[in-house]
This record gives structure tokens, sequence and C-alpha cells, in this order.
């Protein structure tokens, strides 16, 4: 059946678009802690402190809205393949 | 060197180039001439360049072949300027199915029933733009796929390909994306290891020179003096 097919297939696919893109998104988010506590403590040597922050950013990136965004990696496809078997479709 | 890759090169473009050309969608404006069915018997060579058989029906190595006559316009520069001359051209009209290209089309009877009902007499002109994806070759005997028929007043009508500018914007913004991602992923985790192996391999090779300086000592100490 093609369209199992498809939805395996296309499963497999987004889930490796997902995990590279919420990969990246944390990776982009750390940095910018990073960068925001080196700026606020340009002297600062406390490790634990700074640790602390960065991971209490973490944190907040993981409760928050933005990540949830990327689950329109899923939404978006499925949606864009409706409206071309629609389009495609009808008279 | 540089010719090896400039040749290399044109041929990466020229291979991605004719591969969007035969799986966008392009429209041509035709007027339908007749609708027929042909049996067709692949080979191994066109084989490729067919769809299968009709959604929910069994593929057979044999079938029947909807196919659309059409004079259509000529054009220039893959369809961007039109010319005021014709020639004949036939498409295919086949179920795309659930998989490759993805135009997702079932509706090969109905298309065919709207080909026919927009046929064009003499006296009476029926234009129609036809969707389509594919190429014509009179060697391999291959057709374009017709994916949609949209009868309109005249000839001279301007095509925007909406989908088309959407799909390049798409793939643009998906490569800086991929850049951007391989750019973090380098610098974050990449280059640190790269730096920590490297200082490692530092270390190592600071520790032989020092035992071999050792050994060099000790040997030393055995010469005569």
């Amino acid at each position: 059946m093609g369209f199992i097919k498809l939805v395996v297939i296309g499963f497999v696919a987004l889930t490796i678009v997902y995990w590279s893109v919420s990969i990246y998104s944390r990776s982009v988010r750390r940095e910018k802690l990073e960068k925001s506590w080196s700026a606020d403590h340009p002297q600062s040597t406390d490790k634990a402190a700074r640790d602390d922050y960065i991971a209490k950013g973490m944190a907040d990136y993981d409760s928050g809205f933005r990540k949830k965004l990327i689950f329109l990696v899923y939404v978006v496809p499925v949606v864009t393949v409706s409206a071309i078997l629609i389009l495609t479709n009808t008279n | 060197m540089r010719a090896v890759r400039i040749v290399f090169r044109s041929l990466v473009l020229l291979i991605v180039g004719s591969f969007f050309h035969y799986v966008l969608p392009q429209h041509d404006v035709a007027k339908i001439t007749s609708t027929e069915v042909i049996r067709t018997d692949f080979s191994g060579f066109n084989r490729f360049f067919y769809a299968q058989a009709d959604s929910g029906a069994a593929e057979l190595s044999t079938r029947d072949l909807r196919l659309i006559n059409t004079e259509r316009r000529k054009t220039f520069l893959l369809g961007f300027i039109q010319r005021e001359s014709e020639g004949v051209m036939v498409y295919r009209n086949e179920d795309s199915g659930w998989i490759w290209p993805p135009y997702f089309k079932f509706d090969s009877s109905d298309l065919q029933a709207e080909a026919a009902a927009n046929i064009s007499a003499p006296a009476a002109e029926q234009w129609v733009v036809i969707t389509h994806y594919g190429w014509r070759n009179r060697f391999f005997s291959i057709y374009p796929n017709a994916v949609g028929i949209r009868p309109i007043e005249g000839p001279d009508v301007r095509i925007i390909p909406w989908f088309n500018i959407f799909f390049f914007g798409f793939l643009i913004v998906a490569y800086l994306f991929v850049r951007a991602a391989w750019r973090q992923f380098r610098e974050r985790s990449l280059d640190p290891a790269m730096e920590k192996a490297s200082n490692r391999w530092d270390e190592v090779e600071a520790g032989v020179s020092e035992r071999r300086s050792r050994v060099r000592r000790w040997l030393d100490s055995w010469k005569g003096k």
C-alpha cells in the first residue's frame, strides 16, 4: 500500500528533521545563555553560578512555547500534502 | 584540476536541473484535439518514466494508458516566453499515486472526462491550461503526465508559477538552515572535540620526547668521557 509507505517513510524522515532542528535550537539557546552570562559578569570565575544560570535558562526553554513550535516540522508537511491532495483531485 | 572541477560542477548542475525540470509542474496553453487510450508494453528502459497502475488496481507488465492529444502554443525559455506558433503535444494521464512524484493524483479518469469535455473544434476554439510534469521523447516513447486542466478564454494568459516560486523559496530557506546548523555543530561540537584530541596528541608527543630524552641521557651516561 502506497499510503502506508508514505506514512512510514514520512514519519521517519520528519523525525530525523525534528531531531536535527531541536538539537540545533537547543545549541543556539545554550550559546545565547553563555554569551549573556559573560556579558553580564565579565570578571566572574564562579563556575557553579554560571552552570546554574545556564541550567535555569535551559529549563525555561524546555517548558517554553518556542520548543513546541518545532512540532510544526510534523504539521506543515501533513497540511501541505493534504492541500496538494485536495487541489489535484478536485475539479 | 580546475577543468575537472568545472566539468564536475556543470555535470551536477545539469543532473539537478533536469531532475527539477522533469519533476516540477509546468503549464502549457493548448487546445485539446482528442483523447484516447492505447495499450502500452513498457520496456525496462522507459518503464522508469511511467507511473504505476491506477491507484487500487493491480500492477501488470502491460496496461492501458490514457492519452490527451493537443495542439499547444510553443514557448521559449522553459515556458516563460510565449510564441505565436503552435505544435502538437501528447500528454499521458496516469495516477501518480502516494509516493513519487508527490502530486497525489488519483483522478485520472475524472481528468480524462474533463479533457473530453473541453475538446476544441475549428469552429469553436477552446483553449485550456494544462498543468503537467515530465518530458515528451519520441525515441523512448515517453509523455509528460497531465495533472490538471483549466479552461481559459483565449490563448493570451499570464501564468504565474506559484508552486515553483514557493518551492524554490523553501529550497533556499532549507539550504540556509542546513548551513547554519552545520556551522553551529562545527563550532560547538566538532571544533572543541578536535581541539581536545589535538591537545591530547600534543601531550602524548611531549611525553614521548621527554622519555626519549631520558633514554638519550641514560645512553649518554655510558659513553666514555
